[in-house]
C-alpha cells in the first residue's frame, strides 16, 4: 500500500496548533515558574525559593478567602446540580409550551451581564433588610449555577429513550427506582460536567459575590482584586490552584476508565 | 455517592462555626488591600481577647459602595476626599478622644493637610504621601528635572521613555498644578486648559499609560520617568539606586488615608481602641515598614528616615509637608468627575 504523502499543510496546521497551545498555557506556566521566584518582581527571576507559599499560609485574610470560596463553591455545586437536575428531568416530560417558556426564563440570567444579576439580587436582599452574610453569597451562587446546569442536562435528556424508563415502570421499578436506576444512570455524565462547570463558575466569580456578601466575608476573586499591590503569594495560590484543578480533571477522566476495566474483567469471569 | 454526600454535609458544618461568635468580641476593619502588616492584627487580636475580621477594598468608590448598601463596619481607611463626603453625608461617628489619648503622637506635617476634619472629630491619620515623579538619574540629570518639575512630561526629549499613571484625577493635577492652578478647580476654562496641556503632553512623550504595574517597572529600569506616588516611589528607590524622587516645585497632591468610625459601627468602643492601638509608636512603625508609606507618627517618620532608619536618604519616603502650592483634593461633584474622565479617555485616544 502507497504510504499516505504528507500534505505541505501539515506543517502549517501543527504550528498552529503550537501556537494556540503556547498561547494558552504560557500564562500558567509564567505564574507557576513565579511563584518560585526569590524577588517581589513580577519580570526577573532571580533564584528560587518558597518564601510566597510561606507568605500565603501565613497571610489569614488569603486562607480565609480560600476556605470561603471552596465552601460557597461545593454547598453552591451540590444544590444548584441537584434542584437542576430534577428540574431538567420535570420539564423534559413537561408540556412543548412550558417547557419553552421555562428554559427561555431560565436563558435569561445565563446572558445577562453579572453586573445585572449582581445588583438585582443585592437589591432583592438590602430592600427588605436582610444583612448581607455568607448565607447571601451561597444563596446568590446557588441562583446563578442552576440555569447552568439545567442548560447542560437538558440536550442529554432530550436524547434519552423514554421507552426505556416505560419499560423499567412495566417490569415493576416503582418511579423512585425508575428515577434513580434508569434516567439518572444515563445521563450522569451529563450531571458530572453541569456539576464541574458550576463549579468553576462560582469558584471564580467576583461581580455577584462582591455585591452580595455581607462584612468579612472573602472569596480568593475579591481578595485578589483588591490588592493595592501586587502581591507575589496570588501566584504561589494560582500554581496551588491549577495543580488542584489538574488533579480533578485526571481523576475524572480516569475513574470511568478504571470503571469501565472492572467490569469488563468480572464480565469475562462470568 | 452517599461518602459524597455525607462529606458535603460535613464541610458545610464547618462553615456554620464562622458566623456563630459574639458580636461583642469582633471588630470588622475595612481597609485597602496590602496595606497594612498582618501582624499587627494578629498582635491587636491576642492582647484584646477579639477576633479581627478585616477585609480589603481596591478604591475608594468601592468602599463608598460596600458602605451603602448597608454593610456595618468598625473602621474603615478611606482617604481625604472620601472622608469630607463621608462627614457631609452623616456617615461618621464622632471619635472618643477619651480613648484615643494619644493624638499628640500625629506628625506635624500631616496635621497640616486634614482640612477635611481639622480637629480630628471624626478621623485619625494612618499613612499619608505625595505625588511625584520617579526619574532615572543616569538619563535625566537631577538638576534638570528639579527645574522642569512637571513640564518634564513635555518634553519631547524624553518621547517614548515616560510612564503616565492611568488616573484622571491625577493626570488633572499634574496638568492644573504646571498650568499654575488649583487640583480642585472647577472654572470651565482652566480644566480646558488642563486638557489641552495633556493632550500636547499625549503627542510630546508618547507615555504608556499604565497603573500599579508601573512600581515593578520602574524598579528593573524600564522607562526614564514615571508618575508616581510617593509610598511606591520609595519602594521603587529602594530596590534600584539609580532612581531618583522628584516632588515638582509647582506644587503637587497631598493624600492622607485616615481611620474613621462608620454611624453604623456596631462595636464602636472597641473600634476607638483599634484606633489608638495603631497610632501607638511600634504598630505604627511595623506598617510604615511594611507598606512603605509615610506614617502619620511623627516618632516613627524620624526613625524610619534618620539614621539607620530602613528609609536613611531615600528622598520619596517622607512627604514634603507645608509648602503652600501643595494641596489635598476635595470631593468633586458627579459632573465634574464624568467631565474629568470623558476628557481623559480622550487624551489617551489621542484625539
Amino acid at each position: 500500500m502507497e504510504r499516505k504523502r504528507k500534505s505541505p499543510w501539515s506543517f502549517m496546521t501543527n504550528g498552529y496548533l503550537l501556537l494556540i497551545m503556547l498561547f494558552i498555557y504560557l500564562p500558567i506556566a509564567y505564574v507557576v515558574v513565579f511563584s518560585f521566584n526569590d524577588s517581589k518582581s513580577m519580570t526577573k527571576f532571580v533564584g528560587f525559593s518558597l518564601r510566597w507559599y510561606e507568605a500565603m499560609l501565613q497571610d489569614r485574610t488569603m486562607l480565609e478567602s480560600i476556605r470561603t470560596t471552596v465552601v460557597v463553591a461545593v454547598i453552591a455545586t451540590a444544590v444548584s446540580t441537584v434542584v437542576g437536575t430534577i428540574t431538567a428531568i420535570g420539564l423534559s416530560k413537561a408540556r412543548p409550551l412550558i417547557r419553552a417558556a421555562v428554559l427561555e426564563v431560565n436563558n435569561l440570567p445565563v446572558m445577562n451581564p453579572d453586573i445585572v444579576t449582581a445588583i438585582g439580587m443585592m437589591l432583592l436582599f438590602i430592600v427588605p433588610g436582610v444583612q448581607l452574610s455568607m448565607t447571601t453569597l451561597i444563596l446568590a451562587h446557588i441562583t446563578f449555577c442552576i440555569p447552568y446546569v439545567i442548560l447542560t442536562i437538558m440536550p442529554k435528556l432530550r436524547q434519552l429513550d423514554d421507552n426505556v424508563a416505560e419499560a423499567a415502570l412495566d417490569l415493576g421499578a416503582n418511579p423512585w427506582q425508575a428515577l434513580t436506576k434508569v434516567i439518572l444512570p444515563q445521563i450522569y455524565p451529563a450531571i458530572l460536567s453541569g456539576a464541574l462547570i458550576a463549579f468553576s463558575m462560582s469558584f471564580d466569580d467576583f461581580v455577584i459575590s462582591f455585591f452580595t456578601a455581607g462584612v468579612g466575608v472573602n472569596n480568593i476573586s475579591m481578595y485578589v482584586y483588591s490588592m493595592k499591590r501586587y502581591n507575589p503569594s496570588v501566584n504561589a495560590l494560582s500554581t496551588l490552584i491549577v495543580v488542584v484543578v489538574t488533579i480533578i480533571l485526571i481523576l475524572v477522566n480516569l475513574i470511568p476508565y478504571i470503571k469501565e476495566k472492572k467490569t469488563k474483567k468480572e464480565e469475562q469471569r462470568l | 455517592m452517599k461518602k459524597v454526600w455525607a462529606m458535603l454535609l460535613v464541610i458545610s458544618l464547618l462553615a456554620v462555626p464562622m458566623m456563630a461568635l459574639a458580636a461583642d468580641d469582633v471588630l470588622n476593619v475595612y481597609n485597602w488591600g496590602e496595606y497594612i502588616d498582618k501582624q499587627v492584627i494578629t498582635n491587636f487580636e491576642k492582647e484584646y481577647k477579639v477576633r479581627v475580621n478585616y477585609d480589603v477594598y481596591d478604591s475608594n468608590e468601592t468602599m463608598y459602595t460596600k458602605l451603602m448598601s448597608g454593610a456595618s463596619y468598625d473602621v474603615i481607611i478611606p482617604s481625604d476626599y472620601m472622608i469630607e463626603r463621608l462627614i457631609r453625608e452623616k456617615k461618621l461617628q464622632a471619635l472618643d478622644h477619651s480613648i484615643i489619648d494619644n493624638l499628640d503622637n500625629l506628625a506635624e506635617g500631616v496635621r497640616g493637610y486634614q482640612q477635611y476634619d481639622p480637629d480630628n472629630t471624626y478621623s485619625v491619620p494612618y499613612l499619608w504621601q505625595t505625588v511625584g515623579i520617579v526619574y532615572d538619574t543616569t538619563k535625566i540629570d537631577p538638576a534638570d528635572m528639579e527645574a522642569q518639575g512637571w513640564n518634564a512630561f513635555l518634553n519631547p526629549d524624553y518621547k517614548g521613555h515616560v510612564y503616565m499613571y492611568d488616573s484622571e484625577r491625577d493626570a488633572f493635577m499634574v496638568a492644573l498644578k504646571a498650568l499654575g492652578y488649583s487640583a480642585n478647580t472647577d472654572k470651565a476654562e482652566e480644566l480646558n486648559a488642563a486638557y489641552n496641556w495633556l493632550r500636547e503632553m499625549d503627542k510630546a512623550v508618547r507615555p504608556s499609560y499604565v497603573t500599579d504595574e508601573v512600581i515593578d517597572a520602574m524598579a528593573a529600569g524600564e522607562k526614564w520617568m514615571a508618575l508616581v506616588y510617593s509610598g511606591d516611589a520609595a519602594y521603587i528607590l529602594s530596590e534600584n539606586e539609580d532612581m531618583g524622587y522628584c516632588t515638582p516645585s509647582q506644587g503637587t497632591n497631598v493624600a492622607v488615608d485616615a481611620m474613621v468610625i462608620p454611624a453604623n459601627a456596631s462595636n464602636p468602643e472597641l473600634a476607638n481602641k483599634f484606633i489608638k492601638y495603631i497610632l501607638d509608636y511600634e504598630n505604627s512603625l511595623m506598617i510604615s515598614e511594611e507598606v512603605g508609606y509615610a506614617s502619620a507618627n511623627a516618632q516613627v517618620l524620624e526613625e524610619l528616615s534618620g539614621e539607620g532608619g530602613d528609609y536613611e536618604g531615600n528622598d520619596a519616603y517622607v512627604p514634603r509637608d507645608g509648602y503652600e502650592l501643595d494641596e489635598i483634593y476635595h470631593d468633586i461633584p458627579e459632573d465634574l468627575r464624568s467631565q474629568y474622565s470623558s476628557m481623559w479617555i480622550k487624551v489617551k485616544l489621542h484625539e
